[in-house]
């Protein structure tokens, strides 16, 4: 069976031959059906494909999206989605956690490189230390902000495919993520400091996000 | 829903295992055999809702292989319990079918 990214890829290049028309009605599927994250990707990828090549098929003979999967794509769509089995739990372990890899290399890549540059900028000597309990509950909420935020992201572009007009997603996008980051700072601003203290020097910082973030990217290949 | 479609709707899982029995095929060329044997407007696309189902049940198994287009395409087979299926439900039919349709002829008679 063919790899998913390779499925992927095929599927963009197929696109291209699709009437205006006929890829507005496929795309809106392709995104609607994507964006169902617990669905096994191998499995969407390879329902897509399909329907892009009945619709390229049905397209020569000069039948439209509509007379092939009937008036009301959502409709259609939700009763694929209803049939295609989730993704393997073997399969989201290791992209759930290349996530949080990546996340956290970033995290402490930023971190020591602020630290390391901080110096130049202020008299003052830069605290190398951080508060464990309290570092370990921001880190929390800037998790849960993040996948609560990309659910609602996700729940918006689904809303608004199916029909005309998207100005307004952007706005409540942009809103989603202006909130989501003004708690971030919030909890950072007023959260005590508590916890044991931990002496963590900027350049152990900066090797220790290193290797997180190419350990995220080694399970990102492997997938 | 049309009354035709929602009377095609319970019976079309034995009707695409049926198709699929006689020839391996891929997703249009099924459509085209169904409406080759005379069920014009069954909407081409529903056919794949259906086919997952079967897929999912064990009834089926997909396969990528070239068609004779050419191009890679996900070809069906029968599996064994599939096959099982299909005998259960041309038994069920035929359970339904005859008295139906002996009721509604009786229908000419008495008027």
């Amino acid at each position: 069976m063919l790899d998913t990214k390779l499925l992927i890829e095929q599927n963009n290049q197929k696109r291209e031959l699709l009437t205006q028309e006929n890829e507005k009605y496929y795309s809106d599927m392709l995104l609607y059906i994507r964006l169902q994250w617990s669905l096994s990707e191998q499995q969407s990828e390879e329902i897509l494909m399909e329907l892009l090549d009945h619709l390229l098929e049905g397209q020569s003979e000069g039948k439209t999206a509509q007379q092939i999967f009937g008036a009301d794509p959502k409709a259609y769509a939700d009763e694929i989605i209803l049939q295609l089995p989730n993704e393997e739990r073997r399969k989201r372990l290791p992209f759930i956690a290349g996530l949080v890899g990546n996340l956290l290399g970033w995290f402490f890549i930023i971190r020591g490189v602020i630290l390391l540059i901080a110096p130049l900028f202020q008299k003052q000597e830069v605290n190398e230390s951080f508060y464990l309990l309290s570092a370990i509950i921001i880190v929390s909420v800037i998790f849960v902000i993040i996948l609560f935020s990309i659910r609602i992201i996700f729940k918006i572009i689904s809303n608004s495919l199916f029909q005309e007009g998207k100005s307004r997603e952007t706005v409540k996008v942009g809103l989603v993520g202006a909130v989501g980051m003004a708690i971030i700072l919030a909890v950072t601003y007023f959260l005590p400091d508590f916890g044991p203290k931990i002496h963590f020097p900027a350049y152990a910082s900066v090797i220790i996000g290193a290797i997180f973030w190419i350990v995220s990217r080694f399970l990102e290949k492997k997938r | 829903m049309t009354l035709r479609s929602q009377l095609l709707k319970g019976i079309m899982d034995g009707c695409v295992l049926a198709v699929i029995e006689k020839e391996p095929v891929y997703g249009y060329v099924l459509s085209k055999k169904l409406q080759d044997i005379g069920l014009v407007d069954v909407t081409e696309g529903t056919i794949y809702p259906v086919l997952l189902r079967l897929q999912k049940k064990g009834f089926i198994v997909g396969e990528m292989q070239p068609s004779e287009a050419g191009p890679n395409r996900k070809y069906y087979y029968l599996t064994s319990e599939g096959k099982e299926e299909l005998e259960l439900i041309i038994e069920e039919w035929d359970n339904i079918a005859s008295p139906i349709e002996k009721l509604f002829k009786r229908r000419g008679n008495n008027a």
